[in-house]
């Protein structure tokens, strides 16, 4: 469970932390640790699924969007009457269909998913405006305590959930058929297809997997704020794919880890939460961001032992400077 | 080695280039060991050794591409010290490699001059039109301008044989003085490389140094005129062609292991009376047409032809990769129509493709790769047991020879030979009544091919097993096959059992009528 990628990760973030809390020691207390795990559910539930997806040799830009559509439906449906339990559910069926809808178009029209996803990301918000007439909906106080419930007064439920979730996904993606065909096709597609692997079906499938997470954390989302709005989420399925990166999930697929996405997203929140209690400019905040991104990448590449040139660069450099003297 | 070594008959001509003392590691791996030798202008020097003897890596050495750990490459008589590949084409040492490195959407004439395009700053014009010319002018120049069509053609239309015509071409247009070819006739059908090796011919003619390496040794001995063996990174022996002959460069090559692997021929046609495992029947499709052919069980059944014949579009008819016209299909006498791999596969027949990368999941373990096709049949209610997963890798592993570190070991870390052995395991792990495998051996050392000869036959004998292998090798086919069946232009044109004797395949794939029929 534990690859160099993920124990790397984790020492990063041991050491950050105690590096913010000798700065401010508020930092590694339980309430703010409760909290910052809070803030990275919603973009970690969803970092599950991009993680399939991303293995699967494909992307997913219309998450946040989807999200927003999830969540403005569930609190429609309450609004006309529904059951608040049944409202939920439809919620996170919703994602699921915007799943499917994408998962159809890549595999059967063969569009890349990028574009389809680029269309539905549009597509989804446009209709989140339309249910909602840009009105925000009331989310059923039944369901409060998913966004703001503690167990024991002190873990959030929505902390609960996003680590089930990390548990459940890892598993899948380890040790089910389900998992084993994804990391397949993602590798090799026409291999795969010559396996006698469904890769049709496996492939739809990943689209409504991560449809359904973006639905459960679209309703995580909404119950958090109380509101369903139309504009919630904007611009998360870059915090995701950052996430799901950073965990080791490679774009040239058939790599990944949800244990990894599951720490890549804590670290982006912990990176966040460190910019706040420090009282560093946020502009700083989103520079170091976007760092962290990239050198996940480039460490990722020099794991794989991608980055032979820059050793024979070097040695070409030693060289010529020996010679040189 | 002597270096006023005479040759028998040739007169001696000068080293165009030398090495001497080079090794190169790679971390633990020791791929070149002390390595001295030579290439003489207006030669053609065969290059041999198994997979892993470092033949790759000296030509990379000897390229540019590396630079030695220890010793030195000399061109000319002088010690070169070069930083790339571009410093080695700059002094005339070129290397064509085993995939043609082409732009499949830009024409012939551009990848011929693909290099200029390195050369010249990006705001200058491309001068499409005059490459063109110039493409005309060196393809006459080279008389090769009957081996491609028009330099105006984008590569992408371009068959297997004439890319590799575009690279050679390409080598060609830097007038070299050096010419390494990396298994140039690999995938090359006979009366292909016999064209490649008239144009080997006037290189040589004109004094270029030519360095050939490639697993098909009666191909090599066509041309060849002198032999280098090399074995696990050391230099084993050097001479005249006529003095090595194949049987002891062979030999050579396997050192201790394996002395005798071109066997005896030992056939088992299996008869009329056998209930055939698959049946053709006038069956057509994309690329064939009309084929009838019975695979029994027990029975291996080489397929022969020129490339480009149809041999795999008749398999990835049956397979159900393509769409399948008319005839019909019948496996164990009951009809039957794939419609994808997957519904192949469940019925019993499996399939590996041609070439290696296409089949290989090369991010994921040995064990991965080994039971790909079976993660079902691993699980319960679709969870996988890591236990059962384990236990029939290693199983697999054992019973295919497979050398690892262990199944967990990452596929890449495998050689080319071992690699083909695990596709071979996956595609038999799956329990199939009919194997089809397309081109099984290419690119793989000779030891290792006999092994997998052994075991495809040892399996149709004991596991009543139908083997159908497509080769372009006829060495292969008449080593492996039980029967031969030949396809021309998408039809069945023999269908006889393996005599050993290749003339009558030969002419059958070249549609030439059998003056004695």
């Amino acid at each position: 469970m534990f690859g160099q990628q993920e124990l790397g990760l984790l020492v990063l973030i041991i050491v950050l932390a105690l590096i913010v809390n000798a700065a401010n020691d508020r930092f590694l207390t339980p309430t703010n640790v409760a909290n910052l795990l809070q803030t990275v559910t919603v973009v970690g539930i969803i970092a599950v699924g991009m993680t399939f997806v991303l293995i699967a040799k494909e992307i997913d830009l219309s998450v946040g969007s989807v999200l927003a559509l999830s969540a403005v439906s569930a609190g429609y449906l309450y609004s006309t009457g529904v059951n608040p339990w049944i409202a939920m559910i439809a919620g996170i069926v919703t994602g699921g269909l915007c799943g499917l809808v994408v998962g159809t178009i890549v595999v059967f029209g063969k569009v890349s998913s990028f574009i389809v996803t680029l269309g539905m990301l549009s597509v989804a918000r446009g209709l989140t405006q339309l249910i909602t007439g840009g009105l925000p909906q009331q989310m059923p106080a039944e369901l409060k305590f998913i966004g703001q419930g503690r167990v024991f007064e002190i873990v959030p439920v929505s902390v609960v959930i996003f680590i089930v979730l990390v548990i459940i996904g890892q598993f899948m993606l380890t040790r089910t058929v389900f998992g084993l065909r994804v990391t397949a096709i993602g590798d090799n597609d026409t291999a795969a297809r010559l396996g006698g692997i469904p890769v049709a079906r496996t492939r739809v499938a990943v689209f409504v997997l991560i449809g359904l997470l973006a639905g459960v954390a679209g309703i995580v989302y909404s119950t958090q704020v109380g509101v369903a709005e139309a504009q919630a989420a904007q611009g998360y399925e870059l915090d995701v794919i950052a996430a799901a990166v950073i965990g080791g999930a490679s774009l040239a697929g058939g790599r990944g880890s949800i244990v990894g996405a599951f720490l890549g997203a804590c670290l982006l929140g912990l990176l966040r939460n460190a910019f706040i209690l420090l009282n560093l400019s946020s502009f700083l905040q989103q520079v170091s961001i976007g760092a962290v991104i990239i050198l996940a990448a480039l460490f990722d590449q020099a794991r794989q032992g991608n980055l032979g040139s820059l050793r024979s660069l070097g040695s070409s450099l030693r060289r010529r400077f020996l010679a040189r003297r | 080695m002597n270096d006023l070594h005479q040759d028998g008959g040739t007169a001696l001509t000068p080293a165009a280039l030398r090495v001497a003392g080079v090794s190169k590691s790679f971390g633990a791996v020791r791929a070149l060991r002390d390595v001295s030798l030579e290439f003489r202008a207006g030669q053609v020097t065969a290059l041999l050794g198994e997979n892993g003897a470092g033949k790759s890596t000296l030509i990379r050495v000897c390229s540019g591409v590396m630079q030695p750990d220890l010793g030195q490459v000399i061109v000319d008589g002088e010690p070169v010290d070069w930083r790339g590949p571009i410093d080695g084409i700059r002094s005339g040492v070129v290397v064509v490699n085993q995939e043609p490195q082409l732009v499949a959407e830009l024409t012939v004439a551009d990848n011929i001059f693909l290099s200029e395009l390195s050369e010249r700053p990006g705001a200058t014009l491309a001068h499409r039109k005059r490459s063109v010319q110039r493409a005309r002018e060196l393809l006459a120049r080279l008389e090769m301008a009957d081996y491609l069509p028009s330099p105006e053609t984008v590569c992408r239309r371009l068959s297997a044989a004439e890319r590799q015509m575009v690279d050679i071409v390409r080598a060609l247009s830097h007038d070299p003085k050096v010419l390494f070819l990396d298994e140039p006739n690999s995938s090359l059908t006979h009366q292909e490389t016999e064209r490649l090796w008239a144009v080997v011919d006037r290189m040589r003619s004109n004094g270029v140094a030519v360095v050939l390496v490639s697993h098909r040794l009666a191909e090599v001995y066509e041309i060849a005129d002198h032999v280098i063996v090399l074995r696990d990174g050391a230099f084993v022996k050097d001479g005249p062609a006529s003095e090595i002959d194949q049987e002891s460069a062979v030999a050579l090559m396997a050192g201790e292991k394996k002395s005798e692997v071109i066997s005896e021929l030992e056939t088992h046609v299996v008869g009329d009376e056998v209930e055939p495992a698959l049946t053709l029947r006038a069956l057509s499709g994309e690329g064939f047409d009309s084929v009838d052919i019975a695979f029994r069980p027990g029975e291996v059944v080489g397929m022969a032809g020129l490339i480009g014949a149809g041999r795999s579009e008749i398999a990835a008819g049956v397979i159900g990769l393509t769409r399948v016209r008319a005839g019909e299909m019948r496996l164990f006498g009951r009809a039957v129509l794939p419609r994808n791999p997957r519904h192949a596969q469940r019925l019993g027949i499996a399939y590996v493709a041609e070439e290696r990368p296409t089949e290989v999941f090369k991010l994921q373990t040995v064990a991965f790769n080994l039971t790909a096709r079976v993660f079902d049949r691993l699980s319960r209610l679709s969870f996988v047991s890591r236990r059962s997963t384990n236990a029939t890798a290693r199983d697999l592993a054992q019973r295919f020879g497979v050398k690892a570190a262990s199944v967990h070991a990452p596929i890449s870390s495998l050689s080319g030979g071992n690699q083909q052995k695990v596709l071979l395991a996956r595609a038999l792990a799956a329990k199939p009544r009919v194997l089809i495998l397309d081109e099984p051996t290419r690119g793989v050392d000779v030891g290792t091919k006999a092994e997998i000869y052994a075991l495809l036959k040892h399996l149709a004998r004991t596991e009543n097993l139908a083997v159908w292998f497509i080769s372009s090798e006829m060495e292969e086919v008449l080593e492996l096959a039980d029967r031969i069946v030949v396809i021309r232009h998408g039809r069945v044109v023999r269908d006889a059992p393996n005599t050993a004797d290749p003339t009558p395949v030969i002419a059958a794939a070249m549609g030439v009528t059998e003056s004695d029929r």
